[in-house]
């Protein structure tokens, strides 16, 4: 096949339509938040700007690296299933995948536990009602998107998916990438912009 | 094989421009010139992630609004309510 023809008509969504209008509506609501943060951070300038620097950055990007790495397993899962149809390498990608997902929920773990020590909760002040809010709405994105991930997997491990019947396997990975795009913006909004 | 390569160079890039991120957080820079480069480089990771891993790109046009007017709309509004504060 010839991949270098440019096909007239547009290219349908990957994966199935109904998780693309579950995707918008967690991009609504995030999109809500951020910009929440953003305006409620106008009033509130010199206190935003005091306790950011109480954030651990180091974390926060290395993290940004690691589900963008997830990301890009789930990338090649796709890949692999789409064009070579090898489904056992598509789940080892997916498990990769899971894996760094795990990775992000141990190092936030840290830096939770690093605050609720310090005696910092939800309601310290707005700044850290904002961080924790945030962060833990997409923590529990990230836990959604693991389940989603692990239950493809294991159905691509037992030789569910092929090269023409792949959609469970680019819905969970629009879901995927969903999550590290809002984090894309969480990041440098919250730990570093000032 | 072509688009194949590119995943990995847009993995990559992805990895540059956090790194550029957290350094100019690390260095400590700040003020609206800082914060518009930030949000540019926010933008250019969110394109990305949307063109080429969510593979958005050639899907219909209302797709694509959907998506990169989300992302633009959140950039932007951010962007200025920097502006009023700084």
């Amino acid at each position: 096949m010839n991949t270098d023809i440019i096909d007239q008509e547009p290219k349908l969504l990957p994966g199935d339509l109904a998780i693309w209008f579950f995707i918008f509506m967690e991009l609504l609501v995030f999109g809500i938040a951020f910009i929440s943060y953003a305006v409620v951070r106008v009033q509130n300038e010199e206190m935003f700007n005091q306790f950011q620097l109480t954030l651990n950055t180091e974390l926060g990007a290395i993290n940004t690296i690691v589900l963008i790495t997830s990301s890009y397993f789930v990338v090649r899962a796709v890949h692999t299933i789409k064009k070579h149809g090898d489904y056992i390498g598509c789940s080892r990608w997916l498990y990769a995948a899971v894996a760094g997902g795990g990775l992000f929920l141990v190092l936030k773990s840290f830096e939770y536990y690093d605050k609720f020590s310090a005696g910092i909760s939800l309601s310290t002040n707005t700044f850290y009602m904002f961080y924790l809010s945030l962060t833990m709405f997409h923590f529990l994105h990230v836990i959604l998107g693991m389940i989603i991930l692990l239950a493809i997997a294991i159905k691509a491990q037992r030789g569910g998916y092929s090269a023409s019947n792949h959609i469970g396997v680019e819905s969970g990975a629009s879901y995927w990438h969903m999550v590290d795009l809002v984090w894309i913006i969480l990041f440098p909004l919250v730990y570093v912009m000032r | 094989m072509k688009s194949y390569y590119n995943i990995h160079t847009i993995w990559i890039a992805l990895i540059l421009l956090t790194l550029s991120t957290y350094a100019m957080g690390a260095l400590g820079f700040s003020g609206l010139p800082i914060v518009i480069v930030l949000l540019l480089t926010a933008a250019i990771k969110g394109v990305l992630i949307i063109s080429e891993f969510m593979e958005l790109r050639g899907v219909s046009l209302l797709w694509r609004v959907i998506m990169y007017g989300w992302l633009w709309t959140v950039i932007l509004t951010i962007a200025i309510t920097y502006a009023i504060t700084i």
